[in-house]
C-alpha cells in the first residue's frame, strides 16, 4: 500500500494504493489525523484500493468524527469494487460523502 | 499435488480414530477460495470429528489436510500460529469467557496479534457488533445474553480481524426461524463483501440449501457425496433421499420379539 | 472361575495403567506451564488480578479460621501445661505449632476448599463450553494466558494468608490464654519470641510455596484434562472433577508437608 498526498482546491486529497490492512491502517491513520488535526478537510481517493479490512474502516471513522466535531469534513471519491461492498456492508456508504468523481466538488 | 491452484482447503485420504475406534474412513474433498462448502451428516457421521481435524485441534491417524498451502498437521508452532490469524472460528455456544464483557471478548484477538491503537480497536469492535445487531452490548457480560445472542458474539469474534476462512459449527441449532435467517443472510453478505471461504457444518437443510455453493455429505464417517444444491437433491442415494425428504429410517419389525421387548424388557 | 480372576487382574492393570498415565499427563501439565515463563512475556496484569480473586477474596476465611484454630490450640495447650505447672509456654507452643505446621496446612486445607473447587471448576466449564478450543483457535496460548496466571497468583498468596493465619491464630491464643484464663501476657509474648527461631518461619515459609504451588496446580489440570479423564462430560463431569481435585490436592499437600518437615526440622 502507498499514498500520496497533494492539496486539491482548499482540501488535503489523501489517494490510497493498493490494500489497506491490519499492518499498514496505523500509518493511514497517523496521516488522515494529522491532516484533519492541522485544520483541513479531507477528500480520501479510493480510486486505486483494491481491497481495505475494518482497521481501515475504523480508521475512517476516527478520521471523519474527528472532522465533524472541527466543522471540517471528510469526503470518499472513487470507490469501486471490494472496498465499495464493504463500505455497503458497514452502511458506511450512508453515512460518508461519497463522490464518483473530483469534478463533483466544486471550488 | 493435483489441486488447482485455487483450492483453499484440501482434505487427502483422512483417517481418524478416537481410541480404538474409527470415526472418519478415507476422507477427501477439497474446497476453492471464496466458496461456501456446508459439511452435513447425521449425528455420528463424524462432521464435527472432521471440523476439528481442519483446526488442527486433533491429530488424524493418517491423510493430509492442506489449508491455504499449510500442512496442518505437520506444521510447526510458528507457521500454523501464523495461519490462525487467517481463520476464525464460530463455536457452537459462541465459547465466549465468562470473566470478561462482550467488548473485551471480540477484542481479544486484535489485543494479542496486533498493533493497533485502542480506538481503532474499539471502533473496530463496535462495528463488528452492529454487523450482528448486537450494538449496544458490548458492556454486558455473556452471562447476560441469550443463546442467539452468544452465537452472534462468538461470530463476531470469528471475524474480528477480517479472516480468509471462517468456521462455522452448527450455526442454526437453538435459534428461533428469524434469527437463523438473519445468519444465512450475514453468512453470504461476509462472503461477497470480505471474500471469505466459509466452511459451515450443519444439519440444517434449509440452511444449507440456502447458502451453500456445494454441500459435502458424510455418512458413518465416508463422503457419500459433494455436489452442488442441486446435485444433492436430484441424488438417487436412498440414504440422500431419506435426509431430505426426512423420513425416519426403516426398520424392519418383528412382531414377537417386539411385544417380548414391550412385556419382558428384554431383548 | 478363572474368567473372574482374569478380569480382576486386568481391572487392576488397568488402573495402573491410567495412574501412570495421569501422573505422566500432571506431569508435562506443571512442566508446560513453567516453560512459559521464559517463552513469553512475565503475565504480571492477569497474575494481579487472580491475587486479587485467589488471595484478597479468602483473607476473610483466613482470618476466621486462623482465629478459631489458634484459640483451639490455646486450650488445649493451656490443659496439658497446667498440669505439668508450664503455662508460661502456652505462648511458645501456640505460636510453634501455628507458623511450623498448622499454619501452612489449615490454610492450604481452607484455600483448596475455597480456591481450589473454585477453579477446578472454572476450568473444567471452560473446557466443557469449548473456550480452550478457542484459544487454540486464535493462536492464544492457553498455558500462558490462563494458567500461569493463576500458578504464580497461587505461589504468592498461599504464603502471605498463611502468615495471616499465624497472626490471627498467635492472636487467638492470647485471646484463650491471656484473656480469658489468666496467663501472664509478657510470659506468652516473650516466651513466644524466646523460641521462635528463623528456621520455623523458613520451614512455614518454604511449605506454604510448595503448598500453593500443589493446590493450583492439581486443581487446573483436574479442570483442565475433565474431557480425557472423567467418565461424564457436562456438569457431572465438572463435579467428579472438582471432587477429585480437592481430594487429591489435600492428599499431595499433606505428604509434601511430611517430606518438607522431615527434611527441615
Amino acid at each position: 500500500m502507498t499514498f500520496v498526498q497533494k492539496t486539491h482546491l482548499h482540501y488535503q486529497l489523501l489517494a490510497l494504493t493498493g490494500e489497506v490492512d491490519l499492518h499498514n491502517s496505523p500509518q493511514v491513520r497517523k496521516q488522515l489525523l494529522d491532516i484533519v488535526k492541522s485544520g483541513n478537510s479531507v477528500i480520501v481517493d479510493f480510486s486505486a484500493l483494491t481491497y481495505i479490512d475494518s482497521s481501515g474502516i475504523a480508521t475512517l471513522v476516527e478520521a471523519y468524527n474527528l472532522a465533524k466535531n472541527k466543522q471540517l469534513s471528510l469526503t470518499i471519491v472513487g470507490a469501486r469494487g471490494a472496498p465499495l461492498q464493504v463500505m455497503e456492508l458497514t452502511h458506511l456508504n450512508k453515512v460518508f460523502p461519497m463522490i464518483d468523481s473530483l469534478d463533483e466538488i466544486k471550488g | 499435488m493435483t489441486s488447482s491452484n485455487k483450492s483453499i482447503i484440501e482434505v487427502n485420504n483422512l483417517v481418524t480414530h478416537y481410541g480404538d475406534r474409527q470415526i472418519l474412513k478415507d476422507i477427501n474433498f477439497s474446497v476453492e477460495k471464496g466458496e461456501i462448502r456446508v459439511i452435513m451428516g447425521g449425528s455420528g457421521s463424524g462432521k464435527s470429528t472432521l471440523l476439528n481435524h481442519m483446526l488442527a485441534l486433533l491429530t488424524p491417524t493418517s491423510g493430509s489436510i492442506v489449508i491455504d498451502d499449510v500442512d496442518v498437521v505437520n506444521a510447526n508452532r510458528k507457521t500454523l500460529l501464523k495461519l490462525r490469524q487467517k481463520m476464525g472460528v464460530a463455536f457452537q455456544g459462541g465459547a465466549l469467557f465468562s470473566s470478561m464483557t462482550v467488548g473485551e471478548n471480540i477484542k481479544l484477538p486484535l489485543q494479542h496479534h496486533t498493533q493497533l491503537d485502542e480506538h481503532t480497536i474499539d471502533i473496530m469492535t463496535r462495528l463488528k457488533l452492529e454487523l450482528m445487531n448486537l450494538a449496544g452490548f458490548e458492556d454486558l457480560m455473556p452471562s447476560e445474553l441469550s443463546g442467539g445472542m452468544l452465537k452472534r458474539a462468538g461470530l463476531a469474534r470469528a471475524v474480528i480481524m477480517d479472516p480468509k476462512l471462517l468456521f462455522f459449527d452448527e450455526p442454526s441449532a437453538g435459534l428461533d426461524p428469524v434469527t437463523a435467517v438473519e445468519l444465512d443472510e450475514l453468512i453470504l453478505k461476509l462472503r461477497d463483501a470480505m471474500n471469505m471461504t466459509i466452511i459451515v457444518v450443519t444439519h440444517e437443510l434449509e440452511s444449507a440449501f440456502k447458502i451453500a455453493d456445494k454441500i459435502t455429505v458424510l455418512f458413518d464417517g465416508e463422503i457419500v457425496i459433494t455436489g452442488t444444491v442441486d446435485e444433492i437433491k436430484n441424488s438417487e442415494d436412498i440414504r440422500i433421499q431419506n435426509m431430505i425428504n426426512r423420513r425416519a429410517r426403516d426398520e424392519h419389525l418383528d412382531a414377537d420379539e417386539y411385544i417380548k421387548r414391550l412385556t419382558t424388557g428384554k431383548n | 472361575m478363572l474368567t473372574v480372576i482374569k478380569n480382576k487382574i486386568e481391572h487392576l492393570g488397568d488402573v495402573g495403567i491410567n495412574l501412570v498415565e495421569s501422573s505422566g499427563r500432571l506431569g508435562v501439565f506443571l512442566f508446560n506451564i513453567l516453560a512459559r515463563l521464559w517463552m513469553y512475556r512475565f503475565p504480571l496484569e492477569e497474575t494481579i488480578k487472580q491475587v486479587l480473586f485467589i488471595g484478597a477474596k479468602t483473607v476473610p476465611l483466613i482470618l476466621i479460621s486462623g482465629l478459631f484454630t489458634g484459640m483451639v490450640i490455646a486450650l488445649q495447650f493451656y490443659d496439658t501445661l497446667i498440669r505439668f505447672g508450664s503455662v508460661d509456654l502456652l505462648g511458645a507452643a501456640v505460636a510453634m505449632s501455628l507458623i511450623r505446621e498448622l499454619g501452612p496446612v489449615m490454610a492450604a486445607l481452607m484455600v483448596i476448599a475455597r480456591v481450589g473447587s473454585a477453579t477446578c471448576a472454572e476450568i473444567g466449564i471452560m473446557r466443557n463450553e469449548q473456550q480452550f478450543d478457542a484459544l487454540d483457535c486464535m493462536a492464544i496460548d492457553s498455558y500462558h494466558y490462563v494458567m500461569l496466571p493463576r500458578l504464580l497468583a497461587a505461589i504468592v498468596s498461599v504464603p502471605l494468608l498463611t502468615a495471616m493465619f499465624d497472626t490471627f491464630g498467635i492472636g487467638g491464643g492470647y485471646i484463650v490464654g491471656v484473656l480469658i484464663h489468666g496467663v501472664s501476657d509478657g510470659a506468652f509474648l516473650v516466651g513466644m519470641a524466646d523460641t521462635i527461631v528463623w528456621n520455623d518461619v523458613w520451614m512455614g515459609i518454604v511449605k506454604s510455596f510448595l503448598f500453593g504451588l500443589v493446590i493450583m496446580w492439581i486443581c487446573l489440570a483436574k479442570g483442565f484434562y475433565l474431557h480425557i479423564e472423567q467418565k461424564q462430560s457436562g456438569a457431572v463431569g465438572v463435579s467428579q472433577a472438582t471432587t477429585q481435585a480437592v481430594v487429591l490436592s489435600a492428599v499431595l499437600m499433606l505428604f509434601v508437608d511430611y517430606i518438607v518437615s522431615s527434611l527441615m526440622l
